[in-house]
């Protein structure tokens, strides 16, 4: 009885571990896309997203500048947005981007974390930026989230210290 | 322009950018608001341009060396163009875009120096972002004719050579105005161009618009436009993977005086293994000037990370001469690092003496 109870006790353990785990990764899957408190005039979606981080749009609705961000190139976040929302991999955005250049079209601004990502979205009108969901914080506002597919070995970090918003 | 004033002003755009960058610590991305902020500039790279944040001005442009030997010319080589890019951003919704172009500031045919510099305007045109969905373009601008003719500085082509259904029946440039955008299609972008052109009246610098760009060609046809109206579509499906254009384009020429209508088709099919691209042109005229028809096909393979193998045939009817030409091209375009791209490549075909002759050819680019 004893040695029943002990060994239910330990699947129980494990099945909490392997759900926790789960839901871990579901967390640091999700991207938040995030504008400041004022936001842009355009109807977000996927589509639109790209266009936005592609240069083919340049302002909202209402004329206002849009100023897309990027994560530094070899940011895991990076990866997956450019995979999930470009559908570029790095060789096919650097020729996209050397081609727009010669237009006069520039790629978007490039900041060091996602902790520079929200703080310049936050003061910055028309700023449009993604960082993992937990990374998220009342300076800005989400008007999307992505769920990003599992891709082995491009896993996201986790976000210590940071409180995910509801 | 005097070769000596060409030479200067490329040693003098060296100059400034690599002083710029060493004594600023320039930026290729902007940094806001810096003092005591998380983000930080981005280094200088190149193919990016050198960024100042505090202006919104960027400068750039790109440089090639090219050396060939072709029948029925001696082997020669040249800096082709020397080209400077300035981007200007004006408030939130305007911009100002400039190419100057420093041609042949150094060519060479055998041991002879060759003094056939030129200095010009290459593009200058304002910008007007209305909406997500229209922008307006005034000014001088590339005429919007297939994909080769938009993005035909050397370091971003795969080849040296260009296929004459590119250049010949069409100016490259036009001078107007042009409103152009992304519009969402049934879950695909469709990209549009509509555009309006009076050089006769509003001539921006004297350049001339060579209709044969080929190196070692005989034949010196001019095409500038007097007056022009057209457009071109491109819709691309599954992403940017693969992309369909069309364009259509009513106008008169200098030189043949005559008024003519052209319509174009082209295609980009990129897949992980295989590329393939496409143009292909029609062209009329009201008088009886025969016909001037042609296009292309050419494939890309990537051999080993940025080293790559291309083939390309294009058959080309012209006006003027009255022939048909038959080209074959294999080529090598690598690039060892990003900004800087090498080209060897080995030109055939039939009929082909008097536009682009047999022969070998080689450049080398940078995008700065």
């Amino acid at each position: 009885m004893r040695g029943h109870f002990r060994q239910w006790l330990e699947w129980l353990a494990l099945g909490g571990l392997l759900a926790f785990a789960q839901v871990s990764w579901a967390a640091s899957s999700q991207m938040a896309v995030i504008t400041a408190p004022d936001t842009p005039h355009l109807t977000f979606d996927q589509n639109t997203l790209r266009n936005i981080y592609l240069k083919r749009i340049f302002v909202d609705g209402r004329g206002r500048r849009i100023t897309p961000v990027n994560l530094p190139s070899g940011a895991p976040l990076r990866k997956a947005f450019a995979h999930t929302i470009l559908h570029m991999d790095d060789d096919q955005l650097q020729d996209y981007w050397n081609k727009q250049y010669f237009q006069g079209v520039s790629p978007p601004y490039v900041l060091a974390s996602p902790d520079a990502v929200v703080q310049f979205v936050a003061k910055t009108p028309g700023a449009i930026g993604y960082v993992a969901v937990c990374q998220v914080d009342a300076t800005v506002r989400v008007v999307m989230t992505i769920t990003l597919p599992s891709r082995p070995g491009d896993e996201l970090p986790a976000c210590p210290g940071h409180q995910a918003l509801p | 322009m005097n070769r000596y004033l060409c030479r200067l002003l490329g040693h003098g755009v060296a100059v400034l950018l690599l002083g710029t960058a060493y004594a600023s610590g320039a930026m290729a991305a902007d940094n806001g608001d810096s003092t005591g902020s998380v983000w930080q500039p981005a280094p200088y790279t190149l193919g990016q341009g050198l960024y100042f944040p505090g202006t919104g001005l960027r400068i750039g442009g790109y440089a090639d060396f090219n050396f060939y030997d072709v029948q029925g010319t001696r082997s020669s080589y040249n800096v082709r163009d020397l080209s400077l890019f300035l981007t200007q951003d004006i408030g939130t919704q305007w911009q100002l875009f400039t190419e100057i172009e420093a041609a042949n500031p150094v060519s060479s045919r055998g041991r002879t120096d060759v003094d056939d510099a030129e200095l010009d305007v290459e593009r200058l045109y304002i910008d007007y972002h209305v909406n997500p969905y229209l922008n307006f373009r005034f000014g001088k601008f590339l005429t919007p004719v297939g994909e080769w003719n938009l993005v035909h500085a050397d370091p971003l082509t795969w080849t040296i050579s260009r296929p004459l259904s590119t250049s010949a029946a069409f100016a490259l440039h036009a001078t107007g105005a042009m409103m152009f955008g992304t519009l969402p299609v049934k879950g695909n972008d469709l990209d549009y161009w509509v555009f309006a052109d009076d050089t006769k009246n509003l001539n921006i610098g004297d350049d001339q618009d060579n209709a044969y760009t080929n190196f070692g060609t005989a034949e010196t046809l001019q095409n500038n436009f007097r007056q022009a109206f057209g457009g071109r579509v491109l819709y691309h499906l599954s992403g940017d993977s693969l992309s369909i254009g069309a364009s259509a384009l009513s106008y008169e020429l200098e030189s043949p005086r005559d008024k003519y209508f052209l319509s174009g088709l082209d295609f980009n099919w990129t897949t992980h293994y295989i590329s393939f691209t496409g143009e292909a042109i029609y062209r009329s005229s009201t008088d009886n000037r025969p016909d001037e028809r042609g296009g292309f096909v050419q494939t890309e393979i990537p051999l080993w990370r940025r080293f790559y193998f291309i083939e390309r045939y294009e058959r080309y009817r012209s006006s003027t001469p009255e022939q048909t030409s038959t080209i074959r091209t294999t080529a090598i375009n690598f690039k060892p690092i990003e900004g800087i791209v090498l080209k060897v490549e080995y030109r055939d075909g039939t009929h082909n003496l008097s536009l682009a002759p047999t022969g070998w050819l080689a450049s080398a680019a940078i995008l700065f």
